[in-house]
């Protein structure tokens, strides 16, 4: 038989189905590449979050040996070859060559303190280091001065006979030592308490570019370091300087110095899917590097080597974070590719349908099943194949690596389509003429395959009902994702499908029982055509259940997302807009903002950091009107308690402070405040946990001083830079609700999960759409005989439309009833598994059971199905017409 | 003193069977459809004989079991029990094999729709060619073209089905059944569809074809233009053979009809519906030998007789 002629014959059929292989191969090979873009984008913006120090792989060496010195930068070299050769393959890939990006060498001394200045009176508590640095040198500029040259020694100092044969060591240091450690050029500092070593300032620099991330590794050589000394009340000076090649080769073992090798990541280079090698790579490189300092592998035991690096803990923690979004995204991909696979068995069955009579005329003059079956999965194939190859290669033009899903995916939906046409044909055509005796009445399903459903339908509640009660067993760290999550709404799913093809029919008799009553004749009629369960409904209700019931999870997910998301940015600021600062806000400022455009209405608010006259306790305390303030908050999610009342200065204070009737505390004065009731958080305001006294706005005034305003609570629709440009304070802090949400909302994970959620909603909403109308299209030849056989019973053309839509619409109602139930349980299912903190910026612990969304989508889903049919019905072929005599029905 | 060999041949010697000889064979042939606990008897045990060459017409009431009959004598259907044979094939213990070379070369067959007989894409010529192709053997565009110029329809070869009146399909499907030069041609109401003047062509074509080709064939008719042409008819009532009706020509040109009851191996016979009713018999009849017949009478008269 010659295939493409039956393709050209049924070129409709044929090209519906190639159209949907091409879409569900382009999406099912598109979707996976964009989610690992946004991965690659994910992982890449941790990274980036992080300073270079912390995702390069630092390699430090201690020399444990005398002979371990490394004087010349060839040395330095040597080393590296000998440490870059123990790297494993993915951190290899990732890492750059020498002198690349923030791949460099150097040597560094630390805590080396200035013991003396041999030029003048020196002051305490300094430090000065060496860092040999060969990267330095195109990095900076001299200011003044000269860099370091060469060393040389001075037989003795003056004024201190007790050293003698000293090296002199030329450094250059940072420009800002002049103002901050009143060192300069010329400066001749004697550097160790022991063992001292003379370094001369011959040259002060400045860094061309501040910015460079070189400079990240290299901090101490960048600026001078003050800081506190522990338990004591002064302070101390850090940094260090530059030095020569021949500088390197005077810092010898009494010195405390330490040789550093920076392998620079290239952060673009890694790859999500590449983190959790990674990660084992980073502990592998770490033996290696022990392995190496103990000798094993035959290099000199003279230097101890470490490994420095914050990479594993970052892909560690970004993990954490792609896992939650891997199984959302998966259950999407695996919710889709099941509608686009029962679309596609659809389209071949209208295809084998439309082959049919045909191919029983070949069986019949003598063709082998073999012959048969080929001739029909040919014209599948041709129809398939190419398509979904042009599909798979359109993917290519979605931006994102490739993954092995994307690769996986499409070639498993075109062997399943495949699969499914043989399995069809061989079933059709096993028996020549099968339907040469069609009057018979059709069987009832066999007990086996009832106790199959029913197997289906225990496994897929009881999935359901172990993954509710354990939850997810796997650890957050563990990697990858835990297929139970993936498996056990599939299982539902299926097991609702089941349940629904099985039990539908049962409310219809219901129905159809009232329509039995009522004079009309369609509406009986339609009910009892669509409460007889045919074969032809099991597939449009696999299909159309689960897209609503993916549809309608996704939207819950997206808005306990938004939910959350909005509560922590409300959380985040208190109000839609707040300005905070340590000094009081001067009144011409508040008045400014109030007078802003948008602005509808200023709270103002106290709030100090204070000792409580109880054991030494400190509370945050905050004046404000609560009842002011809950109007303000009104309609968000924030709950604001009822406002203390009460003589002198009530307050509600948070549960440590409760057990307390009075309370002392010194803010701007001495006052006694009295505790009125119990409040542990306000949020934006406080931090939970810590100790917080709340109390009228008024309170200072009450206790006889005036009130106080370092707090600005603004209600209106305000963007935070004009209200930084009205504030016009540096040091006052800015926060609006709608950069708070900006924040949690730009991650580029949680852009992924979202625009997921809509294409696979639409997606499905078309495939549901298909299926119905494919469906029709497939009972079209059964249809029209009935319908014609009731045309000669009187039935209008507007009746049999009728008839048509009441035919399929219970089947799709009562699909879109279940496919909304299970959407709305699987939250319920998989909630407690999924983490989308990460997603929202506080822990999503609720799905809050709204009602609108999901009932909207399972509406409109069913409405426009039910368009569908009717479309088909009013724009069908008008086969409707009355039978003639002789003509069988 | 007989040997073991020769009980042996003497078991495997079988007497002359029932209709050994004939072409096509049915005996006692039943064809039960079971579903659902509800069984539809539609042969029950059916006896038939049809010589080589023969052409003859397969006459019933709508239900009576010809389908049925024709289903299974064309291999796509099994009986349940009895014995069918044709060609020297045994149809019961075909395997699936056995079965497709059965259809591919031993018979051909015409549906009563006009075009479910024919592939609509196709044109006449290689609808004819399609059985052999499908059988594999060598096509030959020739023997095509000459079996639609034997049938008359040779202009009608790179027609579609849909360019041709009715007769013309029915006569390229008749064609088409004889592309593997079958031994028995089968064909369900050839004529059901077409008018009387078409229904005469078609006809013509399938005596042309069973004269020239010598080919066997069995017509399942309601259309008394055929069953009045055929030499033998063959009427079928409640799953049973019952009738036969044998036409000769008589000396003087008149064509004579004689139309016999059937009797089948183990002596069962089937009374026409209005010889029993005109005498009222029911239940039990009384059987009395008479030198040259065999009398019946109605259990009642009977014992009027006796007294």
């Amino acid at each position: 038989m010659n295939v493409w002629q039956l393709v050209k014959v049924h070129r409709g059929a044929a090209l519906v189905l190639a159209l949907l292989s091409l879409s569900a191969s382009l999406l099912l090979a598109a979707l996976p590449r964009g989610y690992e873009r946004a991965y690659d984008d994910a992982v890449h913006g941790m990274l980036g979050d992080v300073s270079v120090q912390v995702t390069d792989l630092g390699v430090t060496g201690r020399p444990i040996a005398p002979q371990a010195l490394l004087t010349r930068p060839a040395d330095f070299e040597n080393r590296y070859e000998e440490i870059a050769k123990g790297l494993p393959a993915q951190l290899r890939r990732v890492v750059v060559p020498l002198g690349q990006g923030t791949s460099h060498f150097a040597a560094k001394t630390t805590g080396t303190p200035l013991s003396d200045r041999v030029d003048g009176p020196r002051r305490n508590n300094q430090y000065v280091d060496f860092s040999w640095l060969p990267g330095a040198a195109s990095r900076v500029k001299w200011v003044k001065g000269r860099p370091p040259g060469a060393s040389s020694a001075l037989p003795r100092l003056p004024g201190r006979p007790d050293l003698k044969d000293l090296t002199v060591i030329e450094i250059g240091l940072v420009a800002e030592v002049v103002d901050e450690m009143g060192l300069d050029v010329g400066a001749t500092l004697l550097l160790g308490n022991s063992y001292p070593v003379v370094a001369e300032v011959t040259g002060l620099y400045e860094l061309t570019d501040a910015a460079d991330p070189y400079w990240e590794h290299n901090g101490e050589v960048t600026r001078v370091v003050e800081r506190p000394i522990p338990h004591s009340t002064d302070n101390e000076w850090l940094t260090s300087g530059l030095i020569s090649d021949d500088g390197l080769a005077k810092l010898d073992q009494r010195r405390e110095v330490s040789y550093w090798w920076i392998f620079g990541v290239d952060r673009a280079r890694v790859a999500a899917a590449t983190a959790p090698a990674m990660i084992a790579e980073v502990n592998d490189y770490q033996r290696f590097l022990g392995e190496l300092s103990g000798g094993a592998l035959g290099s000199p035991l003279d230097l101890h080597y470490e490994l420095l690096t914050g990479l594993n803990r970052v892909l560690g923690d970004f993990l954490v974070v792609l896992r939650t979004a891997e199984t959302l995204l998966y259950l999407l991909l695996g919710g889709l590719a099941v509608v686009s696979l029962g679309v596609l068995a659809l389209a071949v069955q209208l295809l084998t349908e439309r082959m049919r009579s045909g191919l029983s005329l070949v069986r019949a003059r003598g063709a082998s099943l073999a012959q048969v079956v080929r001739a029909g999965v040919g014209v599948v194939a041709l129809a398939v194949l190419p398509a979904a190859l042009a599909g798979y290669g359109l993917s290519y033009l979605v931006p994102g690596p490739s993954t092995p899903l994307a690769h996986v995916v499409p070639v498993v939906l075109t062997v399943a389509t495949l699969l499914f046409a043989t399995g069809r044909l061989a079933v059709a055509h096993r028996r020549p003429l099968k339907d040469s005796r069609s009057d018979l009445v059709s069987a009832r399903p066999s007990p086996r395959r009832i106790a199959l459903e029913s197997l289906v339908v225990l496994l897929g509640v009881g999935g359901a009902y172990l993954m509710r009660t354990r939850g997810v067993a796997s650890e957050a760290q563990e990697l990858g994702v835990d297929p139970f999550l993936v498996l056990a709404p599939a299982g539902l799913a299926l097991a609702a499908g089941i349940l629904t093809l099985r039990l539908y029919p049962l409310p219809l008799k219901l129905f159809t029982r009232l329509a039995g009553r009522r004079p009309g004749a369609v509406p009986f009629l339609g009910l009892t055509l669509a409460a007889r369960s045919r074969g032809g409904a099991a597939l449009p209700v696999l299909i159309l259940l689960p897209a609503l019931a993916v549809s309608v999870f996704g939207a819950l997910v997206s808005g306990a997302i938004g939910d959350t998301q909005s509560r922590a940015a409300w959380r985040d600021v208190g109000a839609q807009a707040r300005i905070e600062r340590a000094a009081e806000i001067p009144e011409d400022v508040v008045a400014r903002v109030e007078a802003l455009p948008g602005v509808t209405s200023v709270l103002r608010a106290g709030k100090g950091n204070v000792q409580v006259g109880i054991g030494g306790m400190r509370a945050t305390v905050l004046s404000i009107d609560l009842k002011d303030y809950r109007e303000l908050v009104d309609g968000s999610p924030l709950t604001v308690p009822d406002p203390p009342r009460g003589l002198g200065v009530p307050a509600l204070v948070s549960t440590t402070l409760v057990p307390y009737k009075e309370i002392e505390v010194g803010w701007h004065t001495r006052m006694t405040i009295r505790n009125m009731g119990r409040l542990d958080e306000l949020p934006g305001l406080s931090f939970p946990g810590e100790n917080l006294i709340v109390m009228p706005f008024d309170g200072p005034k009450r206790a006889g001083l005036r009130t106080y305003t370092n707090i600005l609570l603004v209600d209106g629709d305000v963007d935070r830079a004009t209200l930084e440009r009205t504030v016009g304070l540096a040091d006052a802090e800015i926060e609006t609700y709608a950069s708070a949400l900006a924040d949690v909302q730009d991650t580029p994970l949680t852009g992924a999960v979202t625009v997921a959620f809509t294409v696979a909603t639409l997606a499905m909403g078309v495939y549901a759409l298909i299926a119905v109308i494919v469906a029709l299209v497939i009972g079209a030849a059964d249809r029209a005989k009935a319908l014609s056989f009731l045309r000669t019973l009187g039935l209008s053309q507007q009746q049999a439309r009728t008839l048509t839509v009441l035919e399929v619409a219970p089947l799709i109602v009562l699909t879109a009833v279940a496919g909304l139930a299970l959407g709305l349980v699987l939250p319920l299912v998989i909630g407690p598994g999924l983490d989308l903190s990460s997603f929202a910026g506080l822990a999503v612990t609720d799905f809050p059971l709204t009602f609108t969304t999901p009932a909207l989508l399972a509406a409109a889903l069913t409405a426009v199905s039910i368009l569908g049919a009717f479309a088909h019905a009013t724009a069908g072929r008008r086969v409707t017409t009355a039978l003639r005599v002789g003509e069988s029905s | 003193m007989t040997t073991l060999s020769d009980l042996e041949a003497q078991a495997t010697r079988r007497a002359p069977a029932f209709g050994e000889h004939a072409h096509i064979l049915c005996d006692n042939l039943v064809r039960i459809y079971k579903t659902e606990g509800v069984e539809v008897v539609a042969l029950q045990g059916l006896d038939l004989l049809i010589e080589k060459g023969e052409l003859i017409a397969v006459v019933g009431a709508s239900g009576s079991g010809k389908s049925t009959l024709l289903n299974v004598l064309s291999g796509l259907d099994v009986p349940t029990a009895g014995l069918a044979r044709v060609a020297g094939m045994d149809l019961l213990s075909m395997t699936a094999k056995d079965r497709l070379r059965y259809r591919r070369s031993v018979v051909g067959f015409i549906w009563q729709q006009t075009a479910r007989n024919l592939l609509p894409y196709l044109t006449a010529r290689e609808n004819v060619l399609l059985p052999m192709k499908l059988a594999g053997k060598k096509v030959t565009p020739g023997r095509a073209d000459g079996l639609l110029d034997l049938l008359g329809v040779a202009d009608c070869a790179p027609r579609r089905p849909g360019q041709m009146s009715g007769g013309e399909q029915q006569r390229v499907a008749i064609a088409v059944a004889l592309a593997n030069s079958p031994e028995v041609i089968l064909a369900d109401e050839p004529t059901g569809e077409l008018d009387s003047d078409t229904s005469e062509e078609v006809f013509g074509a399938l005596r042309r074809a069973n004269r020239e080709l010598g080919v066997t064939a069995v017509i399942v008719t309601h259309d008394p233009l055929v069953s009045e042409q055929v030499d033998r008819t063959v009427g079928i009532r409640d799953g049973r053979t019952s009738s036969e009706t044998l036409r000769r020509t008589s000396e003087d040109g008149d064509v004579i009809a004689e139309e016999y009851a059937v009797l089948d191996r183990v002596g069962r016979l089937q009374l026409p519906r209005d010889f029993m009713n005109a005498l009222e018999m029911e239940r039990r009849v009384r059987l009395e030998l008479e030198r040259d017949h065999i009398g019946v009478w109605p259990a009642g008269a009977g014992e009027e007789n006796g007294e």
